[in-house]
């Protein structure tokens, strides 16, 4: 079966969620993964948009934007950006879906520059949004991004999404956020968890034709490597029809890279 | 309560100048003695956007700006404001695209008209269309000055205004570079002994805001995503307000429950029909991707190229020529803003 990257980032975004859960989603590739989750394994999965929005039924369309009013479409609670945040502060929020630029082992991510110095950075992107406050307080956090040695680093240039901290145990305790942390990160080469013990990340699947150690290769920190490395399961053919002709007909992210 | 820290340091590679302990617009006391000034009385406040702008908008003041990206933002506020010119200013917003990018860019068109300060914010991009070139141009040549929360952490600050209090306790920041570079502060809580993270209340002087509908007085109802609007119009010293349109006091004196702006926070109310273009507005119309894209494309050739010629020419066309909103909405075009009112889809609202 052919499948592009993104495709396989979104169908294993939807592996990953488990029905009767709320996730709140970032722009793009996590609504998709939501969405497919909600026509197949997890039809009792509800989001969260930050501009307001809870548990939405996207009958117009794939929003386009987590601001955009189609996310408001038959939500069950429509209210300002405080009341979904303070939602997760709550903990009704399970997982947090979010992206970036560059992320470490200990699963902090970066969102804000590249560069030194936060007055002058060398690149400024536009910085937290939602982030931030996702990975800080929705129960489990999952972060898609693309597998790059320019990514997978050793030190992130800024900490917009908390991670494990430095690995310490009391880490994220001591900065006073309340969800357990980085439980994911998504590639379109390989899926990784994090150690119990070390907070470190840990290889758990590969992809189809891909080898532990070539993931290896295209990241710049040691990987744990789990036990028993499983390969990555693959979108049937019904999964890309449903990606493509129900959820993203229009290929507004499905089309935007692709291998 | 004592101050104290997350173990934070020397997790990322960045460096940075610790930021004083200040308030970047009114202090709370201040806006509480403004507030007590207001009059309270049930007067007729609509006027026309440059009205109201004349009145309210000065150099080196605050402006929060409302809406949420592309959703329900002022656009038409932005342009009276930079038609009139104001520099020096501090934004204050959670996460927006063009409102920013178009102040930007007549800073950069001509600097003595209009230019920015510094910024308090969560987010400035575009989402799906691509990151913002000109907050890329502007911060990576040291012009402005930028003070990072989450998106949370901007709503807690305007809501903390709005509740007349200094501060709220938030969960987030904490662990993070912003807990390092922001004027937030981490504390022990009194109460568990837990570190909890603090930011400080942030009242603009002058509040921006688009609605669905609003009375004479002000009064205004939100349909759609509320984004943080209620909070940003009580937390302001003063708040414009454009609606796209004019309800009357029967109406809101029938269902209070559906007004979310009060009438004592607001202080101008606009009529302006797609007063959020090209921006979306709920149960009015969709946000127009393609001039969005239009006027990213000029912005972030003038980033790689270092020329203002495609700047100056659009803000000529959209802007300076323009008398009001509507001679700009004319440009765009009927068949245009029809469009976008299909593909609003209906969504339905109680006027």
């Amino acid at each position: 079966m052919e499948y592009s990257a993104v495709e396989m980032i979104s169908y294993t975004g939807s592996r990953v969620l488990e029905d009767e859960k709320i996730v709140f989603v970032g722009t793009g590739l996590p609504i998709i993964a939501a969405m497919h989750a909600q026509l197949t394994h997890a039809p009792n999965l509800y989001m969260i948009y930050e501009a307001g929005s809870l548990a939405p039924i996207l009958e117009i369309g794939m929003p386009l934007s987590v601001g955009d009013t189609r996310a408001a479409r038959k939500a069950c609670y429509l209210k300002g950006l405080c009341a979904v945040f303070e939602l997760t502060q709550r903990g009704f929020a399970d997982y947090a879906f979010i992206g970036g630029a560059q992320i470490d082992m200990y699963g902090n991510v970066c969102s804000h520059l590249e560069g030194d110095v936060y007055e002058k950075p060398n690149i400024r992107f536009p910085g937290s949004g939602g982030a931030g406050a996702m990975a800080a307080n929705c129960e489990k956090t999952i972060v898609i991004m693309a597998l790059e040695k320019r990514r997978f680093v050793q030190q992130v240039d800024f900490v917009t999404s908390i991670g494990f901290g430095d690995g310490s145990p009391d880490y994220r305790e001591k900065a006073g956020v309340m969800g357990s942390g980085p439980y994911r990160v998504i590639t379109q080469h390989a899926l990784f968890g994090f150690d119990e013990e070390t907070r470190r990340m840990k290889l758990l699947e590969v992809a189809p034709g891909k080898t532990p150690a070539e993931v290896q290769d295209n990241v710049s920190f040691e990987l744990l490597m789990d036990e028993n490395v499983k390969e990555m399961a693959v979108p049937t053919e019904q999964d890309l029809k449903l990606l493509k002709e129900e959820i993203d007909p229009e290929g507004y992210f499905l089309k935007r890279v692709t291998r | 309560m004592s101050e104290t820290s997350s173990k934070i340091k020397n997790i990322s590679r960045i460096q940075y100048d610790p930021k004083p302990a200040e308030y970047w617009g009114p202090t709370p006391r201040e806006a509480r003695k403004k507030a007590v000034a207001k009059s309270k009385a049930l007067v007729d406040k609509s006027m026309t956007l440059k009205e109201a702008v004349q009145k309210h908008i000065k150099d080196g003041i605050n402006i929060g700006i409302g809406g949420f990206v592309n959703t329900r933002i002022p656009a038409a506020i932005i342009q009276e404001i930079i038609r009139q010119g104001a520099r020096d200013l501090t934004l204050s917003f959670q996460s927006n695209s063009i409102c920013c990018e178009w102040l930007a860019g007549a800073m950069i068109v001509d600097p003595d008209r209009v230019s920015i300060k510094r910024a308090e914010l969560a987010w400035w991009g575009y989402e799906i269309i691509g990151i913002a070139p000109l907050l890329r141009y502007l911060n990576t040549s040291g012009k402005i000055q930028l003070d990072d929360y989450t998106n949370y952490g901007m709503s807690a600050r305007f809501k903390a205004a709005a509740m007349g209090i200094p501060f709220l306790p938030v969960r987030d920041h904490g662990g993070t570079d912003m807990e390092l570079t922001n004027r937030g502060k981490m504390v022990e809580c009194p109460f568990s002994g837990e570190n909890v993270y603090l930011v400080p209340a942030c009242h603009p002087d002058v509040g921006l805001v688009n609605v669905t509908a609003a009375d004479i007085y002000g009064n205004a109802r939100i349909f759609g995503a509320q984004c943080t609007c209620q909070e940003i119009a009580l937390a302001s010293i003063h708040t414009i307000m454009t609606t796209e349109a004019i309800i009357p006091t029967e109406s809101i004196r029938s269902y209070p429950n559906l007004t979310e702006i009060p009438y004592p926070a607001v202080d101008a109310v606009v009529e302006q029909p797609f007063a959020s273009y090209p921006g979306a507005c709920y149960g009015n119309y969709w946000f127009d991707m393609d001039h969005l894209r239009y006027y990213r494309g000029i912005c972030d050739e003038f980033r790689k190229t270092g020329k203002r010629d495609g700047l100056k020419k659009y803000f000529e066309e959209y802007i300076f020529s323009c008398e009001t909103s509507d001679d700009f909405l004319e440009k765009i075009g009927y068949k245009n803003l029809r469009k976008l009112r299909k593909m609003d889809g209906a969504q339905p609202v109680i006027l």
